[in-house]
């Protein structure tokens, strides 16, 4: 417990040490403020609507992260239930994950609007594929000689998937999701960029045009802020889940 | 009426002879008729044909990657022979165990879920609450009943393959096999295993009455099994079968025997033929 809490005193320590750096350079160096602004600067225009466009943001990126997990186990339980999906529709998910989606998102603001959904959209193109190649994997990964004993004992393929596969597989499932994530966000602002009248993405771009860096900065750490809330709750419930692995990251 | 590896033909009247004494005895537990066994274009299995009876232990030696294994799965029903093999189980009331090198626990169950695992798959001959107690007199066989509720990665390995032991004894086998259980452990465990193992075979608590044992050692072999199966390398033959004349029930210090160390001996100039 107390190594616990001195090792989370090591990051935090190196943090204000690195603020304060960074706020002295800035005075003594006469930085002008379009280019760096201080800590204080940044904190200075931090107000109610930041936090309003970081929950779009964060609901955005949310809401297409659990939409991409859902469908792409979905899909993964398909093709580990059948060959001939899996070879044809496989490479056409690999088409899908080497098209940027930054030449996607135009087409998907075209499509669905300025709106909620062209966010959504984005974040779960960009979540789909870690998900469905590691469920894929994961749900592989059973070990012969369990499968060996379900048969033995005449299991069905149900309980082979219920008690076997779909558990074996959750280790891979979440490392997924943690991978997801941070990717979630960036599907989120992305679509923001193209096109929008609220989010994170919205305002870094709003005030790259006005100059506004300090503005810029605060929206830049909150999506920052957004990418590690996830992470974090993912990391939690991966812990409360996956009892019987430890994993020590976070 | 033993019908042992007729293709290497050779001490095959004595072999008959030694086992007829076996045979006259008991009757059979299974009988593997002929079974070759090829994937591809590797034969694996070269017209093995053996018995083995009730009440009996039998080991299966052989170099690492003849086949042993291989042979078991056929036991099994996990693997078929090439046609023109045959296993025969005659008894009706036949239930077959499984234990194998791994413990291969399901890590997101308690030992006592693990155990009652097989009795909730399949043809679910049990209600839930019976396979809680079967699981839990299971559990009490193999000493570990004060860690029912610990899971896996809380247990040693020893204890692991305990649970995989009690696992495969709550489906009341009376047919048991194993593929190199003890292989994994080290020498104390397994060594005390190996006895744990024979008291519950001999013990009229279990329904078990044929144990079937993949090893590679020469010595766990002898120690525990009426006969040792010699298989010969790939493809794998039967080599030879040796019955070990020690008393029953085997007994620690019984390595001291000289009819140990004679069929040890006699084991060993085996190996170096093959």
């Amino acid at each position: 417990m107390k190594t616990k809490i001195t090792d989370a005193l090591y990051p935090v320590g190196f943090a204000i040490g690195f603020l304060i750096i960074w706020e002295l350079a800035v005075r003594l160096l006469d930085i002008p403020i379009y280019l760096l602004p201080s800590p204080t600067d940044i904190v200075a225009v931090i107000d109610s609507s930041l936090w309003s466009h970081m929950l779009v943001t964060l609901l955005e990126a949310l809401t297409g992260f659990v939409f991409a997990n859902i469908l792409g186990l979905i899909t993964a339980i398909i093709f580990v239930h059948s060959k001939p999906i899996e070879k044809g529709v496989f490479p056409l998910a690999i088409a899908l994950k080497t098209t940027p989606l930054v030449a996607l998102a135009p087409l998907l603001v075209v499509w669905m609007g300025t709106g909620y959904s062209s966010k959504v959209v984005a974040s779960m193109l960009i979540c789909f594929f870690p998900i469905l190649v590691n469920s894929v994997k994961g749900l592989k990964a059973i070990e012969h000689e369990a499968w060996e004993l379900f048969s033995t004992y005449k299991g069905t393929k149900a309980e082979i998937f219920w008690k076997l596969r779909l558990p074996t597989s959750l280790p891979y499932v979440f490392s997924a999701l943690k991978i997801s994530t941070s990717l979630a966000i960036v599907g989120a602002i992305v679509g923001e960029f193209v096109g929008a009248n609220k989010g994170l993405g919205y305002v870094v771009l709003v005030s790259s045009y006005h100059m506004d860096t300090p503005v810029m900065f605060s929206a830049i750490i909150a999506s920052a802020l957004c990418g590690l809330v996830l992470f974090w709750g993912i990391s939690q419930l991966e812990r409360k889940i996956i009892f019987w692995q430890r994993t020590d990251d976070l | 009426m033993l019908t042992t590896a007729s293709d290497l033909g050779k001490e095959a009247s004595r072999l008959q002879n030694q086992d007829t004494t076996i045979s006259s005895k008991s009757e059979i537990a299974v009988t593997l008729k002929n079974c070759s066994l090829s994937f591809g274009d590797v034969q694996v299995l070269n017209n093995v044909s053996l018995d083995i009876y009730k009440n009996e232990f039998v080991s299966i030696l052989g170099p690492s990657g003849c086949g042993k294994s291989t042979l078991l799965r056929l036991m099994l029903d996990l693997l078929q022979p090439n046609a023109g093999g045959e296993i025969i189980y005659p008894s009706k009331d036949l239930s077959l165990g499984m234990v194998f090198q791994k413990p291969v626990l399901m890590p997101w169950l308690t030992a006592i879920q693990n155990i009652a695992l097989p009795l909730t798959i399949g043809e679910k001959k049990f209600t839930k609450k019976e396979a809680k107690e079967k699981a839990e007199g299971a559990l009490r066989l193999v000493g570990l009943q004060d860690f029912m509720n610990h899971f896996p990665h809380q247990l040693s390995g020893g204890m692991q393959q305990r649970i995989a032991i009690a696992r495969a004894l709550a489906a009341d086998p009376t047919v048991l096999l194993m593929d190199e259980p003890f292989g994994a452990l080290d020498e104390f465990t397994r060594e005390k295993l190996n006895f744990e193992l024979l008291r519950l075979w001999e013990s009229p608590e279990t329904s078990l009455s044929t144990v079937v044992m993949v090893t590679h050692s020469i010595q766990e072999s002898v120690l525990m099994s009426n006969r040792v199966i010699m298989m010969s390398p790939r493809p794998a033959g039967v080599d030879d079968i040796i019955p070990v004349p020690l008393p029953s029930p085997r007994e620690v210090g019984m390595e001291e025997l000289p009819a140990f160390h004679q069929t040890v001996k006699e084991l060993r100039k085996r190996v170096k033929h093959l």
